[in-house]
């Protein structure tokens, strides 16, 4: 009965660089959004309610977690997900770095560990270490034990990029 | 999954104020969404006959911190985010700025509104403690009536407070406070990021000739909901600011805690952290002073 109702919300934004214009259901979330129907399946799914930062994406410059985001409200808003840090094929410096310094191995949590130092970094681009695991507390792993992962994003600061 | 709902974002108060009281209680309003959301996705009872989700974060002027000269206003969509990097909040509320860094992570805190955090009345509400003790009023807003409650009475028990079906609450009110009061936030939680807060206390104090002339504490968490304990307070005023006089601070809080929340399993081990935490922050906001 209830389904018969529902208008589907329009939504304008800003992903990856590039202008998007949808419509979609008003209770699909930006995480199904981006990995169902944008097939951008670099942002991940843990808990789902607010808790591992697995999900985590960039919304107007701020990490958010896309678990706890509705489409409807990214409408005029700017989004950057994993897919879109590495630059004319180049990876990201922090790409890199994960890379270098062991900060992947199961991998769940990379982009969201990723992402929340972007972020980070995008305000703060020299950050201590006190600084740096603030930014992350908000996303698990269970793997690394995190030393490899703030080793990573120390070795990435003082990047200023776009 | 979530379950289907509509969702619309007024760009005014007054239209957000019309879609509300035309909803007939089928509408939830929705800012940052941090419990709306995964409440939808755990089933939570709480929200499960909602069918309209009516974001006002488009609405002009409720993001914003704004400073007059006896009183700050927090608009009904401020962030943690923002509260915690204010240099007002910073300046005239401490302790509230640190309630709101201790809060979830920085993906909750960017999202997460102060309005949003006692709206539901959640016992872990741990913006309400230093709310309370700054003496906040919230202003609330319905078609044809503006009203402003103190936050304290708006309280009224776990999950219920004193918001009509068509009213939204707009924004905070706090008095700038004397100078003169010193205070200090603790929380003790589970897990130091997205801890739900098991314990929260808040207290501010002035002592003139190492005498306590002013004081006001409020517990959160601690109790079914976050509550300023004006008998405790009545207590302590004109009495020495001395290790005694907290001790015994420290002793009919315990009391006065289990008065209201009767005996509960977690007791016996929370009681004793209360009473020591309580006195150590009582000693510690003593210090400062001198
Ligand atoms: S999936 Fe979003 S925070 Fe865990
Ligand atoms: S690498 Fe496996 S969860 Fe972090």
């Amino acid at each position: 009965m209830k389904s018969k109702s529902i208008k589907k919300v329009k939504v304008k934004f800003k992903l990856n660089g590039k202008e998007l214009e949808l419509e979609t259901k008003p209770n699909k979330r930006l995480l199904d959004l981006l990995r169902d129907d944008l097939n951008l399946t670099g942002t991940k799914e843990g808990c789902s309610i607010g808790e591992c930062g697995a999900c985590t994406v960039i919304m107007n410059g701020k990490a958010v977690n896309s678990c706890l985001v509705l489409a409807g409200e990214i409408n005029n808003s700017e989004i950057i997900t994993i897919e879109g840090i590495a630059q004319n094929g180049n990876l990201h410096p922090l790409q890199e770095n994960f890379l270098k310094y062991g900060a992947v191995q199961c991998g769940f949590c990379t982009p969201g560990m990723i992402l929340s130092a972007y972020a980070l970094l995008r305000v703060n681009p020299e950050p201590d270490e006190e600084t740096i695991k603030e930014a992350i507390a908000g996303n698990l792993c269970r793997c690394t034990g995190y030393k490899q992962i703030i080793e990573a994003i120390k070795h990435s600061t003082k990047i200023t990029d776009g | 999954m979530n379950p289907e709902f509509n969702y619309i974002a007024p760009l005014n108060l007054n239209s957000a104020l019309k879609i509300l009281s035309a909803s007939k209680s089928r509408a939830k309003i929705l800012a940052g969404g941090t419990d709306i959301i995964p409440g939808f996705h755990i089933g939570s009872k709480r929200f499960s006959s909602t069918e309209l989700l009516i974001d006002i974060k488009r609405i002009r002027g409720l993001d914003t911190i704004k400073e007059y000269k006896n009183f700050v206003e927090i608009g009904a969509c401020v962030t943690f985010s923002q509260l915690s990097e204010s240099e007002i909040i910073r300046k005239y509320f401490p302790l509230l700025a640190k309630a709101a860094e201790t809060i979830g992570s920085v993906q909750i805190r960017n999202r997460a509104t102060v309005v949003g955090n006692f709206v539901n009345n959640a016992p872990c509400a741990d913006s309400v403690p230093p709310l309370l003790v700054y003496d906040a009023k919230i202003q609330i807003q319905s078609l044809n009536r503006k009203r402003e409650i103190s936050l304290q009475k708006f309280l009224i028990k776990s999950y219920t407070t004193a918001l009509k079906k068509n009213e939204i609450v707009t924004k905070i009110l706090i008095p700038k406070p004397e100078p003169e009061l010193k205070g200090d936030f603790y929380k003790l939680g589970r897990r130091r990021a997205v801890a739900i807060s098991r314990i929260s206390l808040a207290v501010l104090m002035k002592t003139k000739n190492s005498l306590i002339e002013e004081i006001r504490i409020a517990s959160g968490a601690v109790t079914p909901i976050g509550t300023r304990l004006y008998e405790l307070e009545k207590f302590a005023r004109g009495k020495a600011a001395n290790s005694d006089t907290f001790k015994e601070l420290s002793i009919q809080l315990g009391k006065k805690v289990l008065e209201i929340t009767g005996l509960r399993w977690s007791s016996e081990y929370k009681l004793p952290v209360l009473q020591q935490t309580f006195y150590q922050l009582l000693e510690k906001v003593s210090r400062d002073e001198i």
